[in-house]
């Protein structure tokens, strides 16, 4: 299987220490200033991340954009169920920004951004669907693109039939050729009994935390490298 | 222009309801557009203001286009119509 490579990434969470890494943002709350004022009040923080990173990692708004997210935001989408069944009316905001692709839809909306954008829920199998979408999208002449991973604590109620899970979210510039800079991200069959990939494994990953990365449930992994200078 | 107190009810009940981040209710001129220009407010706002009188003040609005756009045309028009049409 072709290489592909990681060409630039940016990583939020506050349950990590940048130690000194300028990629990272562990601030508490995501500043958001990459959305007007007026689209940003409907993004939760999450998405507020998301945003930022993108005007960061794509600062001309003319990449390819993939998103992915076990659970999306969870907490309108559940609440507003709750919400129906107790006869209580839709809030229309609510309502719009609980569907899966919002974030890059606002993203999308503030920076100008007219190419193609997927979001994707893969039940646990986020990071490897990520990966395989980028291939195709790569083989089909596409020189880069970027790839978002993002989630957010189920909430409370629901958080007995799910991982725990951290607010995190990482963006990263894959590419089919090296730049400047770049790692070489390999993938190999690995059948392995971890835990399932959370946007806070891959942070820890791309800064050197952990040597690899792996989906049980592909029954793949990823190594990053560097290249010689 | 002294600001009624259902003006100023209604200038929280926009804030609080359309999650206004950085605006104070002196920022909402009562006789400003509250729609595009002026607070810059967009249609899903305009539902989700149509629901917050509904939940409120019991107001149903009509759905013709026409009455609703004169009814939100600034803050002042949105006080009239919750004086005349409160229910609670």
């Amino acid at each position: 299987m072709a290489d592909l490579y990681l060409h630039d990434w940016r990583g939020w969470t506050p349950h990590r220490v940048a130690d000194g890494e300028p990629r990272l943002d562990t601030r508490d709350k995501p500043a958001g200033t990459a959305v007007p004022s007026m689209l940003r009040r409907r993004l939760n923080l999450v998405g507020r991340a998301v945003c930022d990173m993108l005007a960061a990692i794509d600062p001309d708004a003319d990449s390819l954009v993939l998103h992915a997210s076990r659970h999306g935001d969870g907490e309108r989408t559940l609440e507003m169920l709750y919400g129906l069944d107790e006869g209580e009316p839709l809030s229309p905001a609510r309502f719009g920004l609980s569907v899966h692709n919002a974030t890059v839809g606002v993203y999308s909306i503030a920076s100008g951004n007219r190419r193609s954008q997927q979001a994707i829920a893969a039940s646990g199998g986020e990071w490897a669907a990520l990966i395989a979408e980028s291939r195709g999208y790569l083989a089909d002449h596409h020189s880069s693109l970027v790839v978002i991973f993002s989630d957010q604590p189920v909430p409370p109620r629901f958080a007995a039939y799910a991982p725990e899970s951290f607010s995190a979210a990482v963006a990263l510039r894959l590419g089919r050729e090296p730049v400047e800079g770049a790692r070489r991200l390999t993938e190999t069959p690995m059948a392995v009994d971890d835990p399932t990939l959370q946007p806070l494994d891959i942070i820890d990953w791309l800064m050197g935390l952990r040597q690899r990365v792996a989906c049980p449930m592909s029954r793949r992994g990823w190594q990053l490298a560097n290249l010689p200078s | 222009m002294a600001t009624t107190a259902l003006e100023h009810e209604l200038k929280e009940m926009i804030i609080e309801t359309l999650e206004l981040e950085d605006v104070t209710p002196d920022d909402i001129d009562p006789e400003e557009p509250l729609f595009v220009e002026g607070l810059g407010l967009d249609s899903i706002d305009a539902l989700e203001l149509g629901l917050a009188l509904q939940k409120r003040y019991g107001i149903t609005l009509e759905s013709e286009a026409e009455s609703s756009r004169q009814h939100f045309a600034n803050l002042k028009s949105l006080a009239a119509l919750v004086e005349s049409r409160r229910q609670k």
